[in-house]
């Protein structure tokens, strides 16, 4: 009879409702018989538009549609109206380039600022510098990023022509003979008839029309799309696989949405042969996947280049602009209204002088207003004028207190940073081989502030490695297993090996392959045969070197489900060989055939799985898997096994592993007869066969026999549990985001030491709008009212002990983003110091980033491997991308990427601390080093009746910023350390100088700009008040006062530095030298005013007792605040140095420090 | 201030050492370990502890007291005498119109000052003119490159082959069509006013050589270049230039356009060598030919002797004194402050809290 049923029938007008998108208005479910299934709604979608239903009401849905909401595509014919298949993420053309790159520069606000001086600079009337000199930096800054551009792009335009010109089966146009000859993939159009054979890759976004499987099933990789390595499945409908069999060929016209960039839903329907047919999710594969297990597919290309979803997908990472980087341009409004009142107070002042003496200035000799050859004034503007023309100068000689050198530095102080970053051997990784890469070059201080850690579960903290660990089999708990003795099978001389071996448990083994007979053996095989064909796995033969020797390879959509078969593969009941009507064991070298009578999927009502299998001995069998909660609501009354293995359940769970429990029941002859009928009138209904289906299962699953539970673990990577410890130390805030079902998340949340028993957890699990408010205004509440309680006993609520942790669900999320729910739901997850996201579609993931990026100041930085962390890795200010593992999607939109989860600790506690430490101090410094300078120049102009004559040469002022300061801040920038790294990874809490901003804030640049005032002060006003009524000549005080500032600021810097090693000495020291040197070779200048200016001036002792108490009157209060804040208010910072160099850090025990969690 | 070689720099070389060499011939992906890539080179790390920065405040401050001292004698020995002229070289008719008379050439400019030396000058004595509220650092912006403190050019100074280089120049680049040497407002604006001393019936002679740079003689004011054409405008600025001697030789020129600092400015006019004694009466001839009146500017003659230090300024060794007195006193405060709250470095206890490590 139906022994030989195929599972799939491939006559059926319709496949199965196992391969068909449920009908009923839920989400599509991604078909996962273990009950590890992902949700996948669209999460920024109205809730009713994410319920395709195919069979239905769709195909009417998309008709009301008008035309310019749908594209109609001729199956065969290319049509040249839609987008053609070249792809081209480059930039910018070989024309293009210059224009549209300098338009994207001069977005920064600063260049146009100094775009705006160069342009002044070479007005006539207010020139003050060369006309070329003044244009010089800024040219520079433009080239150097240009040149970096012009090479990101180059590396583009190569991958796209690469990925353009691969090759692509494509059936001929009708005239011609119906078959495939290659074409490039840039050639391809909509309405292309395309043919792909296994491990190909998909050009792209194409319905399927026929596949090599009768049933027309076809499995693809989504590997580079959302990140998942399991194959999924999809379907060629019957009709068009029927009609391609038969002609070769398919007619018939495609109506389907327009591109859109949700990569889970699809809907169309397709015109043929008088029919429609309609077409879901399951129906179409993506640009990018990689065909598998399937020999060849053949499809219709409906989008097609910049139209595919991964394309539309890929927006293309943001450009991030750093935290510091952002606060700056605060810093610089503020110089920027000095500058203004420098100019203004000059200018001002110049016209005043100029009023007073008005009568004077006709005879006056410096002045001579008068031209005597022609008896005329000089073309003299007025009052207003002069004014206005003294202002735009004196923007042009105090520009610099803006300082161009700044974004410069920064640059350069990046790249060695990330240089030293790439060559930590802390951060590289020996099982994958894998540098760290700075991947953007523009955000490493971001590394030193980040508050909230958003971190991706599979292939990021687990290794999407599911290892079979224990199994409790009729109520005896068999956790001890050991060797891993493989097992193999052979057949006709070929020795069959399953791929992976898992430990097993000897008394275990013993007990199922010496047993025989015994009713305990016979439970312990039945449960062995169950984990080995209850699931869908399908299993591979892989050729080894040896040709007698083959490889068992099991494929699935469930890495549950896999690691279960291997476990099963390794007591030795090995599944050989799938059909779609029976599967082949090999049971303890008996190779024997179970057919497969009928199987009802996992769905998230049941959460259980079960398949109905004829055994050899002509017994029809029940065998259910599932959850423990929906499980043993069915069993039959045998407590005492039920009661011993929920106990081992719960002994599983409390050790992280993911628990399933397996059942049987066998079923009697007019059972089966029953189900049978029911089944197949089920199978065959055209209107609400899920439903009915449904029911089917449910009837018979019931009465069943508790066979045992299986413990998985989810192998979690190195050090993670420890790596989210430090960073939690360290003031993180850690939230797991995760596509995995809630039970899982939790399950990982404890084995990562995320979640701890002493927690209240709170669960937001819903599925309307409603239900969603009411549970976060309840939670809301709870955390009130635990906030309150233990702000009764403590200050600190911490120490009470409560610990909030919150798991929130994708399906809630979908009513919670993007409405007013966010608000609540942001106060909820900020009170709670865990949170776990569980089944989360890829958007989600950037929502739930965007609703603290958006509604905080905190920095986020998001973690990820798989293309369904690309959004979140934009979205957050710092994304990191973990290499090494398959698909580089993660990786390529990642700011950072590294080998492993556990090196975010030094990364972030070390080089992040540093960074930061570093940046913040050069970008403080460089605004003090150029205030220094330009209120320098600002005194003198007190000095020269307000015309803006520079004492110091315009060589050396051009200079200041560029050679004589500028090179030590970077080489401090890049090299300088407050700590040690043993310090900073011994004492996560020193992480919170970043956090708190403390080294950069606008009380520092206050306290800077003082300094800078007082500096200017000191060097100005000891010579001036030392040289007046003397001799002394300009240029011989210019170069005394360029000196002295270059030799305080760089003393300042002195100051500053936590650590001297030989490279800092030589370019703090090297520059003062350097600067005396520059000002020899300028005085040695003939024809410049100051010639032997500086060799005159240094040779009087004034000058050198000059120079002395300038350096020591101007770092007084530097020193002094210093000192004192170190001493008697001293951060944390200062305490860990004190501890360095004192030897107390060895001293003191690590255990001793109180392991405080931080909120 | 001692070295942190040790510790991690250590064990981070064994751990590199042995294991790197036959990692690296594996996997050249491996970032090579040197103290260097790694971070690690030895650095010394500076700590302000209190027994340093008491010493410092201390150190400095008795060497800056010290210094102050020395420099404030250094001051008192200089002996000055300053006449200020301007007024009181005007006859009394014309104080009313003191710019009339200036530029009225028809007047006779001489006027007789008698200086008393109030202390014994050791020779050499330096002659000064003194200038006030004159601005030779003026840059106007009337036109394009008239600016007073660029209106020069060097190249014309310096070699005859130059003569018609006068850019920048202006206004006094030509006179009647041809160059003027030198040209510039600078040099058009040359001092003017001359002295000659006598004491009793002694002259004392003005030693006039080897009053400007040497560097400026040799360099920058070629020995073959002579005036021309100069003071030939419609108005004349100051001093007329003898045509036969070479610009390298008109030491008043090239003190001149040495350009002062600061509005008030001395220029070295000479040099007398014989001593002075106290209570010598000196009889100064000068013709008071500068118009600093038109500014209200003041004109000022000194006699002067100097030390190493230059000349009698007292600001220098205050200077020294009050910040070596406030590096003392900070010392004093310091000391006092660490006794009253001490704190044990590197304790993380000692300081409630602030400490969050």
């Amino acid at each position: 009879m139906s022994s030989d049923r195929p599972l799939t029938d491939a006559a059926s007008p319709h496949p199965p409702a196992s391969q068909l998108p449920p009908p009923q208005p839920e989400p599509p479910v991604r078909a996962d018989p273990l009950g590890f299934s992902v949700e996948v709604p669209d999460p920024f979608r109205p809730p009713l538009r994410d319920q395709p239903d195919p069979t239905a009401s769709q195909p009417e849905l998309l008709q009301q549609e008008d035309a310019a909401e749908s594209r109609a595509v001729a199956v065969g014919e290319p049509s040249a109206e839609f987008a053609g298949n070249a792809i081209r993420t480059a930039k910018y053309s070989a024309l293009t380039f210059l224009p549209r790159n300098l338009f994207e520069q001069f977005r920064r606000l600063s260049y146009l600022y100094f775009l705006a001086i160069t342009v002044l600079n070479q007005l006539p009337q207010v020139a003050v510098f060369g006309r070329g000199a003044s244009a010089l930096p800024l040219a520079f800054v433009l080239l150097v990023t240009a040149v970096k551009d012009a090479y990101e792009d180059l590396r583009r335009h190569r991958s796209d022509r690469a990925e353009n010109n691969r090759l692509a089966a494509v059936l001929s146009a009708p005239p011609a003979a119906a078959e495939f000859a290659p074409r490039k993939w840039k050639h391809l159009r909509v309405g292309d008839v395309v043919r792909v054979e296994s491990s190909e890759t998909l050009p792209a976004d194409m319905v399927l029309l026929a596949t090599s499987d009768a049933t027309g099933v076809a499995h693809v990789q989504t590997v580079n799309l959302d990140g998942e390595t399991n194959l999924k499945t999809r379907y060629a409908r019957q009709e068009t696989q029927l009609r391609f069999s038969r002609d070769g060929g398919v007619g018939g016209v495609l109506h389907c949405e327009r591109p859109n960039r949700n990569i889970y839903g699809f809907q169309a329907n397709l015109e043929i042969d008088g029919k429609r047919v309609s077409l879901g999710p399951s129906n179409i594969v993506l640009r990018g996947c990689e065909l598998k297990n399937t020999a060849w597919a053949i499809g219709v290309v409906v989008y097609a280049g910049k139209d595919t979803k991964v394309m539309l997908n890929n927006s293309g990472p943001p450009s991030k602009r750093s935290r510091l980087e952002t606060q700056l341009n605060r810093e610089t409004v503020i110089l920027s209204i000095m500058l203004i009142g420098m100019c203004t107070t000059a200018s001002v002042l110049a016209g005043i002088w100029v009023l007073n003496h008005r009568g004077e200035l006709e005879f006056t000799q410096f002045f001579r207003e008068k031209d005597y050859t022609t008896g005329k004034n000089y073309n003299y503007y007025g009052i207003g004028m002069q004014i206005f023309i003294t202002f735009l100068m004196a923007v042009i000689v105090y520009q610099v207190i803006i300082p161009i050198s700044l974004y410069i530095s920064m640059e350069m102080v990046r790249l060695g940073q990330a240089y030293f970053m790439g060559a930590d051997l802390d951060l590289y990784d020996k099982s994958s081989s894998s540098k760290f890469h700075c991947r953007a070059l523009n955000i490493n201080e971001d590394l030193g502030q980040i508050k909230y850690v958003f971190s991706d579960k599979t292939g990021t903290l687990t290794e999407n490695k599911m290892v079979f660990q224990c199994a409790s089999v009729h109520g005896v708990d068999y956790s001890s297993a050991k060797d891993t003795s493989g097992y193999s099978v052979v057949v006709d001389d070929l020795l069959f090996t399953p791929k992976m071996a898992v430990r097993t448990d000897p008394q275990l083994l013993k007990m199922l392959r010496n047993g025989g007979s015994d009713e305990e053996a016979k439970l312990v095989l039945d449960f062995f045969l169950a984990l080995a064909a209850c699931n869908t796995i399908v299993p591979l033969v892989l050729d080894t070197k040896d040709p007698r020797q083959k490889l068992i390879d099991y494929q699935g959509e469930s890495p549950d489900e896999q690691a279960l078969a291997y476990a099963a593969a390794s007591y030795g009941i090995v599944l050989v060989e799938r059909t779609s009507g029976y599967v082949m064991i090999d049971v303890l070298g008996d190779r024997q055939r179970f057919d497969i009578l009928g199987l009802h999927e996992f769905d998230s009502d049941r959460k259980r799985m079960s398949v109905i299998i004829g055994c050899p001995d002509k017994t029809v069998k029940l065998y259910v898997k599932g959850a423990d909660s929906s499980m043993f609501g069915i069993t039959n009354k045998e407590l005492d096994n039920v009661l011993a293995t929920k106990a081992h359940l719960h002994k599983y769970s409390s050790l992280g592993l993911r628990t399933l429990v397996v059942g049987m029941r066998e079923l009697s002859q007019p059972e089966f007869l029953d189900w049978q009928s029911a089944y197949e009138n089920a199978s065959t209904s055209v209107l609400g066969r899920g439903n009915l289906l449904r029911s089917v299962a449910t009837n018979i699953e019931g009465n069943i026999h508790i066979l045992g539970a299986t413990g998985i673990e989810d192998k979690l990577q190195d050090g993670v549990p420890e790596a989210i410890e430090s960073l939690r130390q360290a003031g993180m805030k850690v939230w797991i985001l995760t596509g995995d079902k809630q039970e899982t998340a939790i399950s990982i949340g404890y084995s990562c030491k995320l979640l701890t028993n002493d927690m209240t957890q709170i669960v937001i699990n819903n599925s309307s709008k409603e239900s969603c408010k009411k549970s976060l205004e309840e939670a809301l509440a709870t955390t009130k009212e635990l906030r309150v309680a233990s702000s009764v006993g403590t200050l600190n609520p911490e120490s009470s002990g409560v610990i909030l942790a919150l798991i929130v669900d994708g399906n809630s999320l979908v009513y919670i983003l993007e409405t007013e729910l966010q608000e609540e739901l942001f106060k909820v997850a900020t009170e709670c110091s865990v949170v776990l996201c569980c089944r989360m579609a890829p958007l989600q993931k950037a929502g739930v980033v965007a609703l603290i990026k958006n509604r905080t100041d905190d920095m986020t930085l998001a973690i990820g491997d798989g293309a369904n962390d690309v959004s979140m890795i934009q979205m957050a200010d710092v994304g990191v991308g973990i290499s090494g593992q398959e698909g580089g999607q993660a990786v390529m939109a990642s700011d950072f990427s590294m080998g492993q989860f556990r090196f975010l600790v030094p990364l972030l506690l070390v080089h992040g601390h540093w960074n930061y430490q570093r940046m913040g101090y050069m970008i403080l410094y460089n605004f003090y080093k150029n205030a220094t300078f330009v209120l320098v120049l600002f005194w003198y102009v007190l000095y020269t009746s307000f015309t803006l004559t520079t004492a110091i040469n315009e060589w050396s002022s051009l200079l200041y910023t560029v050679l004589y300061t500028s090179l030590p801040t970077i080489v401090v920038g890049i090299l300088d350390k407050d700590l040690s790294k043993s310090t900073l990874l011994a004492y996560p809490k020193l992480y919170g100088t970043g956090q708190r901003n403390e080294k950069y804030n606008v009380n520092l640049f206050v306290l800077n700009m003082l300094e800078a005032l007082w500096q200017s002060l000191v060097v100005f006003y000891i010579p001036y008040f030392a040289y007046r009524q003397s001799t002394i000549d300009m240029s011989s005080l210019g170069d005394l006062w360029a000196l002295a500032s270059v030799i305080i600021v760089n003393m300042q810097l002195a100051m500053d530095i936590f650590r001297w090693n030989w490279i800092i000495h030589a370019f703090v020291w090297g520059t003062i030298a350097a600067t005396a040197i520059c000002l020899f070779v300028i005085d040695s200048i003939w024809f410049l005013p100051g010639y032997g200016a500086i060799f005159h001036v240094m040779g009087t002792g004034l000058f050198w007792l000059l120079l002395l108490i300038i350096i020591v009157a101007a770092m007084v209060p530097h020193f002094v605040i210093k000192a004192f804040t170190e001493h008697f208010n001293p951060s944390d910072s200062q305490i860990a140095r004190e501890m360095e160099k004192f030897g107390a850090l060895n001293q003191v025990n690590r255990a001793e420090i109180p392991m405080r969690t931080v909120s | 201030m001692d070295r942190d070689a040790a510790g991690t720099s250590d064990a981070g070389s064994r751990a590199g050492g042995d294991a790197s060499a036959a990692i690296r011939r594996r996997n050249t992906r491996r970032p090579k370990y040197s103290k260097f890539t790694q971070q690690e080179l030895p650095a010394c790390k500076p700590i302000l502890t209190p027994k340093l920065v008491v010493s410092l405040f201390f150190g400095v401050g008795i060497v800056f007291v010290s210094l102050g001292l020395v420099a404030l004698l250094a001051a008192h020995n200089v002996v000055e005498i300053v006449e200020r002229y301007d007024d009181a070289c005007v006859p009394p008719t014309n104080i009313d119109n003191k710019i009339g008379y200036i530029q009225d050439v028809t007047v006779p400019k001489d006027c007789i000052r008698i200086l008393t030396v109030t202390k014994d000058m050791k020779q050499p004595i330096f002659v000064y003119y003194q200038l006030d509220s004159f601005y030779q650092n003026h840059r106007r912006n009337k036109t394009c490159n008239f600016r007073y403190v660029l209106s020069r050019n060097d190249a014309q100074l310096r070699d005859p082959k130059n003569a018609n280089h006068t850019t920048s120049c202006d206004p006094e680049k030509m006179a009647n069509g041809k160059p003027i040497i030198p040209c510039g407002l600078i040099a058009w604006s040359l001092f003017n006013d001359t002295y000659s001393f006598s004491r009793g019936n002694e002259t004392l002679t003005v030693d006039k050589k080897g009053i400007s740079w040497k560097s400026d003689r040799e360099h920058k004011f070629g020995q073959n270049v002579y005036p021309s054409n100069f003071q030939n405008g419609a108005l004349i600025g100051g001093k007329m230039l003898n045509a036969s001697i070479p610009l390298s030789e008109q030491e008043d020129l090239i003190v001149w356009m040495r350009t002062a600092a600061l509005p008030t400015f001395r220029k070295l006019y000479g040099k007398i060598h014989v001593d002075l004694k106290v209570k010598d009466k000196i009889i100064v001839k000068l013709i008071n030919n500068y118009n600093t009146y038109s500014f209200g500017g003041k004109k000022t003659l000194i006699l002067s002797t100097a030390t190493w230090l230059g000349g009698k300024n007292y600001f220098l060794g205050y200077a020294y004194l009050v910040v070596g007195g406030l590096c003392i006193f900070l010392g004093f405060a310091f000391s006092l402050l660490y006794t009253i709250k001490p704190r044990k470095l590197g304790d993380q206890t000692t300081c409630p809290g602030t400490t969050k490590i």
